[in-house]
């Protein structure tokens, strides 16, 4: 069985000269909930984009077997569902039923399966009964758990979160921890908030300046305390 | 940050809101129709007109002071373009009201009459929205053949207006609470122009956002949706009712006040 996620001597630049992704070499299993950590600017959103094929540096990447490029780039994206920073740039439709159907039915999938899917991922993320709101009309933390949902009814082995806490009180992050962790996908989640990699993931990458500066094992690698300071993180409390 | 929507009561329930939205749009589309093309002299039969909207929304539970308050937050550009018929147009009228009559130039009788179907022209239109969700009114306008572009375009503006609304605000906050004097026209107006460019790339970034989140879901510039649309004998039996009442009016009501 491929991994889940497969990156070799991946560099990027921005169109600038900024070296965004030096050399990075990276691979994830199925199931495996990995969270990308690093100081602002380290290459965490980047990365996630070079998975989705939104974004082409040198060297290879594969999700789930297949590597990226532009004939099975729609494969890729049914395979690796992608959830963005901002929830208002993921929720784009009129109604919420809209959003989270927009995905099924891009892939083709007939309306009565498209409905069952919008019903069952809206059910997991605790939003069953607000199909008919508009995005504009939902709190933050409900907005965060619509735009998984967006995700979640496109059925994808992989699902890569940017910076899933941000603007959450404790209480929605909480929530959004629980809903993570019932999750049976491969995770790879972009955060700088030490507590929350913690909270789900078993398996952390610590980048700065572009590169992979450690990969192995998340309680490992966040309690590492002069690793964590020198790169401008904190050990979780 | 909290707006006021215009479409604040469309998720309200009542026989009104259970209406399909084509047969609503459509008749408030012959609705407008039919009252913009009154002539210049029936003030009176306006008031007639001005039943049917306010019975939508007296029946769709929409709250009158709703209605005014958008009503006037329009009415500054119609009562400009309104106010310079008095200007060019001084011929003496008589103006017949019911039972009242007096003289005015038929400058001002133009205006009064422009002010009248613009009140009740808003007040059909906002008893559509009030009474129609936005996505529903959208599926009902694709329906009807509306390119699916401008489709496309309406939806989007309608998700985006408040968030950039909400992001003019902040803007406007921060300028606030730094600008501790009056720094002249001239510094205002650089502001202003630096604070649009900031709004726009701002835009400009959240659209290449959208970009990415619609081609993560398999985008290939075909729009599919699901219709829920459904037209049922309410909606025939309104279609019917407002029939009536414009052909009652422009037959029977119109002759005896004119």
């Amino acid at each position: 069985m491929p991994r889940a996620i497969e990156i070799e001597n991946l560099s990027y630049k921005y169109p600038d000269g900024t070296v965004a992704l030096d050399n990075i070499t990276l691979s994830v299993e199925h199931g495996q909930a990995v969270a990308l950590i690093g100081p602002n600017g380290a290459g965490k959103s980047t990365l996630l984009l070079a998975m989705a094929g939104f974004i082409k540096g040198t060297g290879k990447v594969l999700i789930d077997g297949l590597q990226i490029n532009g004939k099975n780039l729609k494969k890729v994206r049914t395979s690796l569902g992608c959830c963005l920073e901002n929830p208002d740039d993921q929720l784009f439709m009129p109604t919420l039923f809209d959003d989270v159907a927009f995905g099924p039915l891009n892939m083709g999938l007939e309306a009565e399966q498209v409905k069952s899917r919008v019903a069952d991922a809206l059910k997991t993320v605790g939003l069953a009964d607000m199909g008919d709101k508009a995005p504009h009309h939902l709190s933050a933390g409900q907005k965060r758990a619509a735009a998984i949902a967006t995700i979640l009814s496109m059925s994808p082995k992989i699902i890569t979160l940017d910076e899933p806490d941000g603007n959450l009180d404790p209480r929605n992050r909480n929530n959004l921890i629980k809903l993570l962790a019932e999750l049976p996908q491969t995770l790879i989640i972009a955060t700088s908030n030490m507590n929350f990699a913690a909270a789900i993931a078993d398996k952390a990458v610590l980048l700065d300046n572009g590169s992979i500066i450690a990969d192995g094992d998340a309680k490992k690698i966040m309690s590492d305390s002069k690793m964590m300071t020198e790169h401008g993180l904190e050990v979780p409390s | 940050m909290h707006h006021a929507y215009i479409d604040k009561f469309a998720y309200q329930d009542s026989h009104i809101h259970r209406l399909d939205s084509r047969v609503k749009f459509i008749v408030v589309l012959i609705f407008t129709a039919v009252v913009i093309s009154l002539p210049p002299t029936s003030l009176s039969v306006l008031t007639c007109y001005a039943i049917g909207p306010f019975t939508i929304l007296v029946l769709g539970r929409i709250p009158l002071k709703f209605a005014l308050k958008h009503i006037l937050v329009v009415s500054p550009f119609v009562l400009v373009l309104a106010l310079s018929c008095p200007l060019y147009d001084k011929t003496p009228f008589t103006a017949v009201f019911g039972p009242f009559t007096w003289q005015i130039s038929f400058g001002w009788m133009r205006f009064f009459t422009i002010l009248g179907k613009f009140v009740v022209t808003m007040s059909a239109l906002i008893a559509l929205v009030s009474t129609t969700r936005f996505n529903d009114l959208l599926t009902g306008l694709q329906r009807l053949g509306l390119p699916k572009l401008l489709i496309i375009q309406l939806g989007f503006i309608y998700r985006y207006i408040f968030i950039l609304i909400d992001r003019a605000h902040h803007i406007l906050r921060a300028r606030a609470a730094r600008k501790l004097r009056n720094l002249g026209a001239k510094a205002e107006l650089k502001i202003a122009a630096a604070m649009l460019g900031s709004l726009l790339i701002r835009s400009i970034d959240s659209a290449e956002h959208v970009n990415i989140a619609m081609q993560a879901r398999g985008f290939d510039r075909s729009w599919r949706t699901i219709s829920k649309l459904k037209i049922r004998s309410s909606d025939l039996l309104f279609a019917l009712t407002a029939a009536f009442f414009l052909l009652g009016l422009h037959f029977f009501v119109e002759p005896l006040l004119q």
